[in-house]
Protein backbone atom coordinates (compact mmCIF):
# COMPACT_ATOMS: atom_id res chain seq x y z
CA UNK A 1 0.00 0.00 0.00
CA UNK A 2 2.72 2.60 0.89
CA UNK A 3 3.82 4.19 -2.18
CA UNK A 4 7.28 4.76 -3.37
CA UNK A 5 8.94 7.75 -1.05
CA UNK A 6 11.38 10.43 -3.09
CA UNK A 7 13.01 13.15 -1.83
CA UNK A 8 14.99 15.54 -3.08
CA UNK A 9 16.62 19.19 -1.95
CA UNK A 10 16.07 21.89 -3.52
CA UNK A 11 17.72 24.08 -1.09
CA UNK A 12 19.78 22.66 1.69
CA UNK A 13 21.46 24.08 4.98
CA UNK A 14 22.44 22.83 7.85
CA UNK A 15 19.73 25.23 9.70
CA UNK A 16 17.79 25.68 6.88
CA UNK A 17 16.48 23.61 3.89
CA UNK A 18 13.94 23.55 1.50
CA UNK A 19 12.64 19.72 -0.13
CA UNK A 20 10.33 17.75 -1.39
CA UNK A 21 9.01 15.09 -0.96
CA UNK A 22 6.84 12.62 -3.24
CA UNK A 23 4.52 9.87 -2.18
CA UNK A 24 3.54 11.34 1.73
CA UNK A 25 -0.04 11.43 2.50
CA UNK A 26 -1.52 14.36 3.51
CA UNK A 27 -1.78 13.51 7.16
CA UNK A 28 1.87 12.24 7.48
CA UNK A 29 3.44 15.59 6.19
CA UNK A 30 1.12 17.12 8.66
CA UNK A 31 2.19 14.32 11.38
CA UNK A 32 5.82 15.15 10.24
CA UNK A 33 5.46 18.82 10.67
CA UNK A 34 3.66 18.69 14.29
CA UNK A 35 6.02 15.94 15.52
CA UNK A 36 9.23 18.78 14.31
CA UNK A 37 7.60 21.65 16.57
CA UNK A 38 6.23 20.01 19.44
CA UNK A 39 7.87 16.39 19.96
CA UNK A 40 11.62 16.69 19.24
CA UNK A 41 13.32 16.72 22.46
CA UNK A 42 16.13 19.58 22.49
CA UNK A 43 17.96 20.94 25.65
CA UNK A 44 17.09 23.75 27.18
CA UNK A 45 18.25 25.66 30.76
CA UNK A 46 15.09 25.40 32.73
CA UNK A 47 16.81 26.04 36.38
CA UNK A 48 19.09 28.90 37.54
CA UNK A 49 20.42 28.83 40.74
CA UNK A 50 21.51 32.06 41.29
CA UNK A 51 24.94 33.07 42.57
CA UNK A 52 24.85 37.04 42.38
CA UNK A 53 22.85 39.08 40.81
CA UNK A 54 23.21 42.62 40.91
CA UNK A 55 21.85 43.39 37.64
CA UNK A 56 18.82 45.22 37.14
CA UNK A 57 16.84 42.48 36.44
CA UNK A 58 15.14 40.10 38.72
CA UNK A 59 16.44 36.73 38.66
CA UNK A 60 13.36 34.94 37.24
CA UNK A 61 13.61 37.54 33.90
CA UNK A 62 17.20 36.23 33.55
CA UNK A 63 16.11 32.93 33.75
CA UNK A 64 13.83 33.32 31.08
CA UNK A 65 16.31 34.95 29.25
CA UNK A 66 18.92 32.03 29.76
CA UNK A 67 15.54 29.04 28.58
CA UNK A 68 15.38 30.54 25.27
CA UNK A 69 18.92 30.79 24.47
CA UNK A 70 19.08 27.60 21.87
CA UNK A 71 21.85 24.63 22.86
CA UNK A 72 23.53 22.25 20.78
CA UNK A 73 22.09 19.08 21.21
CA UNK A 74 23.83 16.42 19.70
CA UNK A 75 21.47 13.41 18.20
CA UNK A 76 20.75 10.11 20.59
CA UNK A 77 23.13 11.34 23.12
CA UNK A 78 20.39 12.71 25.73
CA UNK A 79 16.95 10.99 26.58
CA UNK A 80 14.11 13.12 27.74
CA UNK A 81 15.00 14.63 31.12
CA UNK A 82 18.99 14.59 31.05
CA UNK A 83 20.32 17.72 32.62
CA UNK A 84 23.64 19.00 31.46
CA UNK A 85 24.68 22.19 33.94
CA UNK A 86 26.39 25.71 32.32
CA UNK A 87 27.56 28.62 33.96
CA UNK A 88 27.83 31.89 33.60
CA UNK A 89 29.83 34.81 35.87
CA UNK A 90 30.35 38.09 33.82
CA UNK A 91 31.32 41.17 35.70
CA UNK A 92 29.92 44.75 34.66
CA UNK A 93 30.99 47.23 32.76
CA UNK A 94 29.59 45.39 29.81
CA UNK A 95 27.37 42.75 28.13
CA UNK A 96 26.47 38.66 29.05
CA UNK A 97 26.18 37.07 26.01
CA UNK A 98 24.78 33.71 25.84
CA UNK A 99 28.65 33.12 24.40
CA UNK A 100 29.77 33.67 28.16
CA UNK A 101 27.97 30.26 29.62
CA UNK A 102 30.56 27.55 30.13
CA UNK A 103 29.00 24.15 29.54
CA UNK A 104 30.14 21.17 31.52
CA UNK A 105 29.57 18.65 28.59
CA UNK A 106 31.74 19.84 25.64
CA UNK A 107 28.80 18.10 23.17
CA UNK A 108 26.74 20.55 24.24
CA UNK A 109 27.18 24.85 23.77
CA UNK A 110 25.38 27.65 22.84
CA UNK A 111 24.12 27.74 19.36
CA UNK A 112 24.35 31.66 19.30
CA UNK A 113 26.92 33.25 20.58
CA UNK A 114 25.60 36.34 20.11
CA UNK A 115 22.53 36.51 21.94
CA UNK A 116 22.48 39.34 24.62
CA UNK A 117 21.18 38.33 28.09
CA UNK A 118 21.72 41.83 30.20
CA UNK A 119 23.46 45.01 29.87
CA UNK A 120 25.49 45.01 33.36
CA UNK A 121 26.81 48.71 34.32
CA UNK A 122 29.92 49.34 36.47
CA UNK A 123 29.87 47.28 39.67
CA UNK A 124 27.27 45.10 39.03
CA UNK A 125 27.44 41.57 38.29
CA UNK A 126 25.86 38.43 37.46
CA UNK A 127 26.77 34.87 38.41
CA UNK A 128 24.54 31.96 37.75
CA UNK A 129 24.79 28.30 37.87
CA UNK A 130 21.84 26.62 35.17
CA UNK A 131 20.54 22.78 34.77
CA UNK A 132 19.68 22.20 30.90
CA UNK A 133 17.09 19.77 30.41
CA UNK A 134 15.95 17.76 27.61
CA UNK A 135 12.26 18.27 26.78
CA UNK A 136 9.94 18.53 23.95
CA UNK A 137 8.45 21.97 22.28
CA UNK A 138 4.70 20.24 23.81
CA UNK A 139 6.53 21.24 27.07
CA UNK A 140 7.76 24.63 26.77
CA UNK A 141 8.17 26.33 23.61
CA UNK A 142 12.10 27.07 24.12
CA UNK A 143 12.34 23.33 23.75
CA UNK A 144 11.28 23.64 20.22
CA UNK A 145 13.82 22.72 17.45
CA UNK A 146 12.26 24.00 14.52
CA UNK A 147 11.49 27.34 14.80
CA UNK A 148 9.63 27.85 11.53
CA UNK A 149 8.67 24.28 9.91
CA UNK A 150 5.72 24.34 7.04
CA UNK A 151 5.02 22.44 3.71
CA UNK A 152 2.93 23.21 0.75
CA UNK A 153 1.92 21.19 -2.18
CA UNK A 154 4.10 21.34 -5.10
CA UNK A 155 2.23 23.03 -8.31
CA UNK A 156 2.60 21.32 -11.62
CA UNK A 157 2.47 24.29 -14.35
CA UNK A 158 1.22 23.53 -18.06
CA UNK A 159 1.04 25.59 -20.66
CA UNK A 160 -2.07 24.82 -22.72
CA UNK A 161 -2.40 27.43 -25.13
CA UNK A 162 -1.39 31.30 -26.12
CA UNK A 163 -3.71 34.07 -24.83
CA UNK A 164 -5.45 35.75 -27.09
CA UNK A 165 -3.66 39.11 -28.81
CA UNK A 166 -4.07 42.28 -26.95
CA UNK A 167 -5.04 40.13 -23.65
CA UNK A 168 -4.57 41.92 -20.53
CA UNK A 169 -1.75 40.34 -18.70
CA UNK A 170 -2.79 40.09 -15.51
CA UNK A 171 -0.07 38.73 -12.71
CA UNK A 172 -0.33 35.27 -12.06
CA UNK A 173 1.25 35.12 -8.21
CA UNK A 174 2.50 31.23 -7.47
CA UNK A 175 4.68 30.50 -4.50
CA UNK A 176 7.21 27.83 -3.10
CA UNK A 177 8.21 25.45 -5.81
CA UNK A 178 6.88 24.42 -9.31
CA UNK A 179 7.22 21.69 -11.00
CA UNK A 180 7.55 22.51 -15.01
CA UNK A 181 8.67 20.88 -17.66
CA UNK A 182 9.79 17.88 -15.29
CA UNK A 183 12.13 20.31 -13.25
CA UNK A 184 11.53 21.79 -10.14
CA UNK A 185 11.90 25.58 -9.92
CA UNK A 186 11.41 28.03 -6.88
CA UNK A 187 8.61 30.38 -7.75
CA UNK A 188 11.44 33.66 -6.62
CA UNK A 189 13.43 32.86 -9.72
CA UNK A 190 10.57 34.56 -11.46
CA UNK A 191 9.69 36.95 -9.33
CA UNK A 192 6.75 34.78 -8.05
CA UNK A 193 4.59 35.86 -10.96
CA UNK A 194 3.64 32.99 -13.67
CA UNK A 195 3.40 35.75 -16.24
CA UNK A 196 7.29 36.21 -16.13
CA UNK A 197 8.25 32.61 -16.77
CA UNK A 198 5.08 32.39 -19.41
CA UNK A 199 4.91 35.27 -20.97
CA UNK A 200 1.64 35.40 -23.67
CA UNK A 201 0.69 31.87 -22.40
CA UNK A 202 -2.33 31.02 -21.04
CA UNK A 203 -1.35 27.98 -18.10
CA UNK A 204 -2.95 26.18 -15.98
CA UNK A 205 -1.98 25.33 -12.33
CA UNK A 206 -2.50 22.00 -10.47
CA UNK A 207 -1.60 20.17 -7.12
CA UNK A 208 0.72 17.67 -7.12
CA UNK A 209 -1.21 15.17 -5.13
CA UNK A 210 1.42 13.50 -1.71
CA UNK A 211 3.90 15.98 -3.32
CA UNK A 212 4.98 18.14 -0.76
CA UNK A 213 7.75 20.52 -0.40
CA UNK A 214 9.09 21.36 3.32
CA UNK A 215 10.76 24.43 4.72
CA UNK A 216 12.58 23.28 7.46
CA UNK A 217 14.36 26.00 9.73
CA UNK A 218 15.69 24.83 12.81
CA UNK A 219 17.11 27.31 15.96
CA UNK A 220 20.17 25.99 15.94
CA UNK A 221 20.34 22.89 18.62
CA UNK A 222 20.40 20.51 15.43
CA UNK A 223 20.66 20.06 12.16
CA UNK A 224 17.51 20.19 9.81
CA UNK A 225 18.18 16.48 8.68
CA UNK A 226 18.76 15.50 12.20
CA UNK A 227 15.18 17.55 13.27
CA UNK A 228 13.46 15.73 10.35
CA UNK A 229 14.60 12.39 11.17
CA UNK A 230 14.23 12.52 14.78
CA UNK A 231 10.30 13.82 13.95
CA UNK A 232 9.71 11.01 11.03
CA UNK A 233 11.04 8.45 13.96
CA UNK A 234 9.07 9.66 16.97
CA UNK A 235 5.84 8.66 14.15
CA UNK A 236 7.15 5.62 13.70
CA UNK A 237 8.26 4.92 17.43
CA UNK A 238 4.61 5.34 18.46
CA UNK A 239 2.93 2.96 15.66
CA UNK A 240 5.49 0.61 16.74
CA UNK A 241 4.43 1.19 20.66
CA UNK A 242 0.76 0.92 19.41
CA UNK A 243 1.09 -2.16 17.66
CA UNK A 244 2.54 -4.06 20.49
CA UNK A 245 0.14 -2.88 22.85
CA UNK A 246 -2.58 -4.02 20.42
CA UNK A 247 -0.87 -7.54 19.54
CA UNK A 248 -1.23 -8.14 23.50
CA UNK B 1 0.86 5.24 25.55
CA UNK B 2 -1.93 3.59 27.63
CA UNK B 3 -4.61 1.76 25.56
CA UNK B 4 -8.10 1.72 27.66
CA UNK B 5 -10.87 -0.08 25.33
CA UNK B 6 -14.29 1.49 25.57
CA UNK B 7 -16.37 -0.79 23.56
CA UNK B 8 -15.07 -3.92 21.53
CA UNK B 9 -16.98 -5.67 19.67
CA UNK B 10 -17.47 -7.40 16.11
CA UNK B 11 -17.22 -5.23 14.10
CA UNK B 12 -17.01 -1.87 16.42
CA UNK B 13 -14.43 -1.00 18.48
CA UNK B 14 -13.89 2.53 20.60
CA UNK B 15 -10.24 3.03 22.37
CA UNK B 16 -8.82 5.89 24.39
CA UNK B 17 -5.26 6.04 23.33
CA UNK B 18 -3.72 8.44 26.51
CA UNK B 19 -0.98 10.24 25.99
CA UNK B 20 -1.46 11.17 22.58
CA UNK B 21 -2.17 14.01 20.28
CA UNK B 22 -3.63 14.99 16.71
CA UNK B 23 0.43 14.69 15.24
CA UNK B 24 -0.33 10.44 15.57
CA UNK B 25 -3.66 10.37 16.17
CA UNK B 26 -4.37 11.85 12.92
CA UNK B 27 -1.61 10.12 10.99
CA UNK B 28 -3.21 6.87 12.49
CA UNK B 29 -6.60 7.44 11.45
CA UNK B 30 -5.97 8.42 7.81
CA UNK B 31 -3.90 5.21 7.80
CA UNK B 32 -7.15 3.55 8.93
CA UNK B 33 -9.34 4.57 6.32
CA UNK B 34 -6.70 3.36 3.98
CA UNK B 35 -7.32 -0.13 5.61
CA UNK B 36 -8.91 -3.31 4.13
CA UNK B 37 -12.24 -4.03 5.60
CA UNK B 38 -12.17 -0.78 7.82
CA UNK B 39 -15.76 1.22 7.25
CA UNK B 40 -15.55 4.32 9.29
CA UNK B 41 -12.52 5.31 11.54
CA UNK B 42 -12.21 8.50 13.19
CA UNK B 43 -10.91 10.28 16.98
CA UNK B 44 -12.12 12.50 19.18
CA UNK B 45 -9.84 14.65 20.54
CA UNK B 46 -11.13 17.55 23.82
CA UNK B 47 -8.90 20.45 24.47
CA UNK B 48 -7.47 20.43 28.61
CA UNK B 49 -9.91 23.10 28.97
CA UNK B 50 -13.04 20.76 28.28
CA UNK B 51 -11.99 19.76 31.92
CA UNK B 52 -13.76 16.44 30.41
CA UNK B 53 -12.36 13.56 28.22
CA UNK B 54 -9.14 15.10 27.26
CA UNK B 55 -7.36 11.71 25.66
CA UNK B 56 -8.11 10.70 22.19
CA UNK B 57 -10.74 8.01 21.81
CA UNK B 58 -10.19 6.40 18.40
CA UNK B 59 -13.69 5.12 17.26
CA UNK B 60 -13.46 1.90 14.36
CA UNK B 61 -15.99 0.33 12.29
CA UNK B 62 -15.25 -2.46 10.17
CA UNK B 63 -17.25 -4.84 7.16
CA UNK B 64 -18.45 -8.23 8.89
CA UNK B 65 -15.25 -10.42 9.31
CA UNK B 66 -13.16 -8.28 10.13
CA UNK B 67 -12.57 -7.82 13.55
CA UNK B 68 -11.64 -3.77 14.48
CA UNK B 69 -8.38 -4.52 16.69
CA UNK B 70 -7.17 -6.81 13.81
CA UNK B 71 -7.32 -3.82 11.53
CA UNK B 72 -5.56 -1.56 14.02
CA UNK B 73 -2.60 -3.68 13.98
CA UNK B 74 -2.55 -3.84 10.49
CA UNK B 75 -2.78 0.40 9.99
CA UNK B 76 -0.24 0.88 13.31
CA UNK B 77 1.97 -1.33 10.81
CA UNK B 78 1.41 0.61 8.05
CA UNK B 79 2.05 4.01 9.64
CA UNK B 80 5.46 2.33 10.94
CA UNK B 81 6.57 1.33 7.34
CA UNK B 82 5.96 4.65 5.46
CA UNK B 83 8.00 6.33 8.74
CA UNK B 84 10.41 3.86 7.38
CA UNK B 85 10.34 4.65 4.12
CA UNK B 86 10.26 8.71 4.74
CA UNK B 87 13.40 7.93 7.09
CA UNK B 88 15.23 5.95 4.37
CA UNK B 89 14.45 8.32 1.00
CA UNK B 90 15.34 11.32 3.63
CA UNK B 91 18.91 9.83 3.79
CA UNK B 92 18.86 8.88 0.57
CA UNK B 93 18.54 12.07 -0.57
CA UNK B 94 20.56 13.43 2.00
Amino acid sequence: MSEQYEVEFIERGDREATFLVRGVTPAFANGVRRAMLADVPTLSIDEVRVVENSSVMFDEQIGLRLGLVPLTTPRDEFSEGETVTLALDVEGPGTAYSGDLVSSDDLVSPAEENVPIIDLKEGQRLEIEADAVMDTGKEHAKHQGGVAVGYRHLQRIEVVGDNEAFEQDDPRIVRGVIEAEGELVPAESFGNDLTNRYEGKEVEVHDVPNAFVFDVETDGSMSVDDLVLAAVDSIGDRADELAAAVQL
Amino acid sequence: MDLRVITNERTELEIEIAGEDHTFMNVLKSALLETDGVVAATYDMNPEQSGGQTEPILSIKTEEGTAPLDALEVAADEVQEQSDAFHSAFEAAA
